[in-house]
């Protein structure tokens, strides 16, 4: 009997203890070899940089050439001269929608029309952000992927570099992002601009004749969209979590017309999220959220918003306004019959009597370093001619990442404002944002979700005040600087 | 005496060779054999990861890049959070929601195990949820408790009005109670189907006897039930108990934890995988290993006095 009862609690324990290292292993996949390779890379890394101090004389394209070995650089490849490459390459990507109805696959077509030998395998991952992570770290992946959110310092151990910085910023738009040692490890295959997506016809029924250029004239456009027409004046897509994310993307240009903000400041800020008392900055920004919210301008119950249905909403008109990138801009269109009646406007935000665009590269392709010769080739050119010649940019609304290249009509209402994009974080402080997101748990424009849901929360159960809110950001960026021992300088 | 003691010295004569082809050293060699590929499987999928996990939460890392030891500083910071054990108070309401589960479970097997007409139907239809996978349940119940969906119209059939209605996921005071009804819904059938079993295996002739004694049927159940289905019953108590402190499904699919549902799992997967804090993570996981053992221990030192009584 009493053997009986110790082989119960062994049974119990051991099912209580599988099922906890169950929920443990989920968190915790991550190469063990990790850290020999990571010392090679940076030793390697090391002497190439060296190499270029010495080569920087000639000409900065030597350098390039000389540490990516076989595979020319991305400027000094020429399309024509490439039609007999064979290889069979793999593409990991994102884009599940544009996989489905076959947009993919009729680019990849179009691209064997001129390069037949070159076999492109597609794979599309739903949830991108995570999967790939874990992939990348497991160095499963294939040739070609999006960049997702890895550190620059680790940018040469998974891909390799495209060009220099210099060469490449002469032919394309919005290469920084990635940008690590003076190389350029990432080429976005489309760029967005940060505005506001509204139906034009709910304007008009609102009598709203000069789009909004303050948070408060677009607070009073929502009052009256609310008063004299049925459609839901701001759509917060709450339960998508993501979307709400997307409001993290107008702190920096938009709300203060700073290009440097984003990457060089915010982390030495002491308070960031202070009002300026011009209606603008970053406390002026999440005000919009919180007034509607509190004001009632927003859906009737925002746990439940369902993120396939709103499209369909905002171009029917049930929808007054959304705040989205542009890139949601051709969804929209796409899901409904009144796809004149979508329109997009700068963010209603004017700093020193002018409004500001930020504009920035969306997912950037990048090509694995530990493929073959021959792949990265074949790589390279699958690249360059979806960024060049395959008009995926233009087709997503996009804006144009080849220099002079054309722009979608829809940035019409863009006419006067001043596009810039964030310039890159200064020299030896790549890593600074991350750490401070990370360590700080904001995660600004990194999946901090929750931060700006719980503005939403409050504002509509009036359990804290945004002050309250903005008061207990400010203590943990603050905490953040002081344990990451980053200086305080604005 | 001196033979067997000869015996024992020949044995030991024994190479290994011999031993191996004797009846004994063939009995070791078919255990380890059959042993030895779960035993693989349990290290590798189980017990090595978890090693490792445990040497994680001593460390500052993300899954890429550089690793720093840190010593006790993660687990401290679990103890000093007010998000990581504020998480473990939403289990008070999935604990509350599996006693309801499991009365309601042992209620309906106490009817459905004596004869009722239809009772193999209604076995089924109870028993169908488990068989859904988690996540579709999580997609069903968010447009089931969506205003003016599903839930709003049957209860306006009721005679309920829209507007005395409560939002089921907007409203804290309930939104948490309405997630543990999803899980209640999925899990309290295969409990159901479960206690069936155990208590389909009582003797008919105990019945019998306890009627002609003159007993009723809470009687029965009380003196006879219960204690045959002792072993079902303290297990399905602990695997609830232990899976309301980890869960994970309904607030990660139908709220993703926002709106003050974020349950222990939900935050936990919310440091490893958003902030990349892999270290934190991986204490909070230890740690709640440690509170589960607590109480799974305290569980089974209840039930020892609980059905003391009940079998003497």
């Amino acid at each position: 009997m009493k053997l009986k009862k110790v082989l119960a609690i062994c049974l119990a324990s051991a099912m209580t203890f599988s099922l906890a290292a169950c929920g443990g292993t989920a968190a915790a996949p991550a190469p063990a070899a990790e850290d020999n390779t990571a010392g090679e890379a940076d030793e390697t890394e090391a002497a190439e940089a060296g190499d270029e101090d010495a080569a920087e004389a000639d000409a900065a394209d030597d350098g390039a050439e000389e540490t990516t070995g076989e595979v020319p650089t991305y400027t000094q490849l020429n399309l024509a001269d490439y039609g007999d490459v064979s290889a069979t390459i793999k593409f990991l990507h994102h884009k599940t929608d544009r996989a489905e109805d076959g947009t993919m696959d009729k680019m990849v077509a179009e691209f064997n029309k001129e390069f037949p030998g070159i076999k492109v395998e597609m794979e599309a991952v739903t949830d991108y952000a995570e999967d790939s992570l874990l992939r990348l770290s497991t160095g499963d992946w294939g040739d070609i992927m999006f960049i997702p959110a890895v550190d620059k310092v680790d940018l040469p151990e998974f891909f390799m570099p495209f060009d220099t910085y210099d060469n490449l910023s002469a032919e394309l738009n919005f290469v920084d992002n990635w940008k690590y040692d003076g190389k350029c490890y990432g080429i976005p295959y489309m760029a967005n601009a940060q505005g506001v997506l509204y139906n034009k016809a709910v304007f008009e029924q609102a009598g709203i004749e000069k789009l909004p250029t303050t948070p408060t004239e677009f607070l009073d456009d929502l009052k009256l969209i609310k008063d004299k027409t049925d459609a839901i004046p701001l759509y917060t897509n709450y339960a998508a979590g993501w979307t709400m994310g997307a409001w993290d993307a107008y702190i920096g240009i938009v709300s203060n017309g700073d290009d440097t903000f984003m990457q060089q400041k915010f982390a030495h800020t002491a308070e960031p999220f202070k009002d300026p008392g011009d209606d603008t900055g970053i406390y002026n920004l999440y005000r919009i959220l919180f007034d509607a919210v509190a004001n009632g301008l927003i859906e009737d119950d925002y746990t439940t918003t369902d993120w396939e249905s709103c499209k369909g909403m905002l171009n029917r008109g049930e929808i007054g306004t959304m705040v989205l990138g542009s890139w949601a801009y051709a969804q929209m269109q796409e899901a409904g019959d009144t796809p004149e009646n979508v329109g997009y406007m700068p963010f209603p935000m004017t700093v020193g009597g002018k409004q500001y665009v930020n504009a920035g590269g969306d997912y950037n392709y990048a090509i694995n370093v530990n493929s073959s010769d021959e792949n990265k080739l074949a790589s390279l050119i699958f690249v360059k001619w979806m960024v060049e010649k395959s008009d995926w940019c233009y087709n997503e609304g996009g804006y144009t990442v080849v220099k002079g290249g054309k722009n979608p009509d829809m940035y019409a209402a863009f006419d006067g404002c001043e596009v810039l994009s964030d310039q890159p974080a200064k020299e030896g402080e790549e890593t600074l944002l991350n750490d401070i997101n990370a360590e700080s748990e904001l995660s600004f424009n990194a999946g901090g979700n929750d931060k700006v849901q719980r503005i939403v929360e409050a504002a509509a159960t009036g359990s804290e005040s945004l002050d309250d809110i903005y008061t207990e950001w400010t203590q943990k960026w603050n905490d953040a600087q002081e344990e990451l021992e980053i200086s305080v300088d604005y | 005496m001196s033979a067997s003691a000869n015996t024992t010295v020949k044995k030991n004569k024994r190479t290994f060779g011999e031993w191996l082809r004797s009846r004994d050293g063939q009995r070791v060699l078919v255990m380890l054999a059959f042993l030895i590929i779960p035993m693989v499987l349990l290290m590798v999928f189980t017990y090595i990861p978890f090693a490792e996990m445990v040497k994680f939460s001593f460390y500052n890392m993300k899954y890429i890049g550089a690793r720093k030891f840190v010593g006790w500083k993660n687990y401290i910071k679990v103890f000093s959070r007010k998000d990581c054990f504020g998480a473990l108070k939403l289990s008070l309401y999935y604990m509350g929601g599996s006693v309801v589960q499991l009365s309601l479970a042992l209620y309906l097997a106490t009817i459905l195990s004596f004869k009722v007409k239809g009772g193999d139907v209604f076995k089924g239809f109870m028993f169908f949820p488990f068989l859904i996978n988690g996540i579709a349940i999580g997609f069903i119940f968010k447009f089931f408790y969506t205003r003016g969906f599903v839930f709003d119209t049957v209860l306006q059939w009721c005679g309920f009005q829209l507007d005395s209605l409560p939002y089921w996921l907007k409203d804290r005071s309930i939104n948490n109670i309405s997630l543990v009804g999803t899980s209640v819904w999925r899990y309290f059938g295969q409990n159901m189907v479960l206690f069936i079993g155990a208590i389909m295996s009582v003797d008919n002739e105990l019945y019998e006897a306890a009627m002609l004694d003159g007993a009723n049927k809470f009687q029965q159940f009380r003196y006879i039930i219960m204690p045959s289905i002792k072993t079902i019953f303290v297990l399905n108590v602990i695997l609830s108990i232990s899976g309301s402190l980890s869960a994970f499904e309904p607030p990660y699919v139908i709220t993703d934890g926002a709106n003050g549902t974020g349950t222990y799992f939900v935050v936990m997967h919310e440091i490893a995988h958003t902030q990349q804090k892999v270290g934190l993570a991986s204490a909070m996981a230890v740690v709640l290993l440690l509170i589960i053992f607590a109480v799974t221990i305290l569980q089974k030192l209840f039930f020892k006095y609980v059905f003391k009584d009940g079998t003497e």
